[in-house]
């Protein structure tokens, strides 16, 4: 309940506050947006499985953004930035995707 | 996965399926052990006081990042119909204000023109001579018998155009005319006798140049498009006959029906040339300080004329 009232609550200052993004930051948005969206369906499947952890949801979503944009720095870097930020969503969109499915069968049982 | 299915797995394809079938993040399986081993006893969830300040900051921070980055990809999109929009704006208006002081222009031409023929009223001969110069220049609106010539680039590349072999028509060749074909039309018509000639309504003067920039043909430094109209004052009957024999109306005549372009030239019996913004000669001179207006080539009298006073 307060983590969908604050889930509201950011996305609400999001919209008021409007940042800028520094254009250095820009390519890296897209990779935090995947590995909040890993962090989350990763949280509610730990709550649904009785194992949720405020301390590791944090720290992982934290940990996932940081080392998702480091990864696709690196790449940028040394020329395979575009593959490397395809990896990085393809191992999140594979943890989303289950994770969403564990959802699904601890929700409706199927 | 033939036979035995788990053992055979090599590194990689563990890899694979670990990350397929872990999805959810070891910290919490490893968090929850903890808890275990710490106090069994215990009660199951231990309420701690970060608990909820984590979650509440960790959610808004999802939040803030999944909004950040929608409103900063939506918002990307209008940014650059807006810049675009701005730049067409910029341009029509800068347009509309070049048009506005040409038309400024040429009223404070006209204006200059009728204070000077009041000066000059007297003396005929003096404000005729100045006319006939003007005229020469284009500086002012030109009006008399002559000859137009429209060509236009093919309205669109259909295929029912391509009646010949394949590759006889370019594909896509929609802009086939460029400031060359303008230019040879204007050179045909000057060296049929033409005394005056405006293209697309510019008028050409000595100082004229018809060049190409991207892909907008350029008179004057004034952007023209594609029906291209060139008026050419003149001995009607002579200019048509003249243009007509020339080789370059039977070129022309040749790319209407190979590119399709449209070509048609005809006999005026009143054309009326706008005038020219004048522009001032700046660095040339007359050679000699009282050159009679009718012999430009001044070294012919050296003599009872030549020499500064």
């Amino acid at each position: 309940m307060i983590a969908v009232l604050a889930l509201i609550v950011g996305v609400v200052a999001g919209l008021l506050l409007k940042p800028t993004v520094p254009t250095a930051l820009e390519p890296y948005l897209p990779i935090a947006v995947i590995a909040a969206l890993d962090a989350v369906f990763g949280g509610a499947r730990a709550r649904l499985d009785g194992i949720f952890d405020s301390k590791v949801f944090v720290v992982s979503f934290v940990s996932n953004v940081v080392v998702a944009a480091l990864i696709v720095f690196l790449g940028d870097k040394l020329g395979v930035g575009g593959q490397l930020s395809t990896a990085v969503v393809v191992v999140l969109g594979i943890r989303i995707f289950g994770n969403a499915a564990a959802i699904r069968r601890h929700l409706f049982h199927a | 996965m033939t036979s035995p299915g788990r053992r055979s797995l090599n590194t990689a394809e563990l890899l694979l399926a670990e990350l397929v079938t872990n999805t959810l993040d070891p910290g919490y399986a490893a968090a929850a052990r903890r808890r275990e081993q710490r106090g069994a006893e215990s009660s199951p969830h231990p309420p701690r006081w970060h608990d909820h300040v984590a979650i509440v900051v960790g959610c808004l921070l999802v939040g803030f990042v999944v909004v950040i980055a929608y409103v900063h990809q939506n918002r990307a999109a209008p940014d650059t119909a807006t810049v675009h929009d701005a730049l067409v704006q910029r341009v029509q208006q800068v347009q509309a204000s070049t048009d506005q002081v040409a038309a400024q222009e040429r009223a404070l031409a006209a204006n200059v023109e009728s204070l000077r023929n009041a000066a000059l009223g007297s003396d005929g001969g003096l404000s005729a001579e100045l006319q006939q110069q003007e005229l020469l220049a284009g500086t002012v609106a030109a009006k008399g018998p002559g000859l137009q010539v429209s060509l236009s680039d093919p309205v669109a590349p259909t295929p029912a155009q391509t009646a010949g072999r394949k590759g006889t028509v370019p594909v896509g060749a929609v802009q086939v005319l460029t400031d060359a074909d303008i230019r040879s039309v204007v050179n045909q018509l000057w060296s049929d006798g033409a005394e005056a000639i405006s293209v697309n309504d510019v008028r050409l003067t000595p100082t004229s140049a018809i060049r190409l920039a991207g892909e907008a043909v350029l008179v004057d430094f004034q952007p023209i498009a594609s029906p291209y109209v060139i008026r050419a004052i003149g001995n009607a009957n002579s200019l048509d006959t003249a243009f007509a024999s020339s080789s370059i109306a039977s070129r022309y005549q040749t790319l209407q029906g190979v590119s399709g372009i449209s070509f048609t030239f005809s006999e005026q019996t009143s054309v009326t040339l706008p005038g020219s913004s004048s522009v001032m000669p700046r660095y040339a001179q007359a050679s000699s300080s009282t050159t009679p207006t009718s012999t430009p080539s001044s070294s012919s009298t050296p003599s009872s004329t030549g020499g500064t006073r």
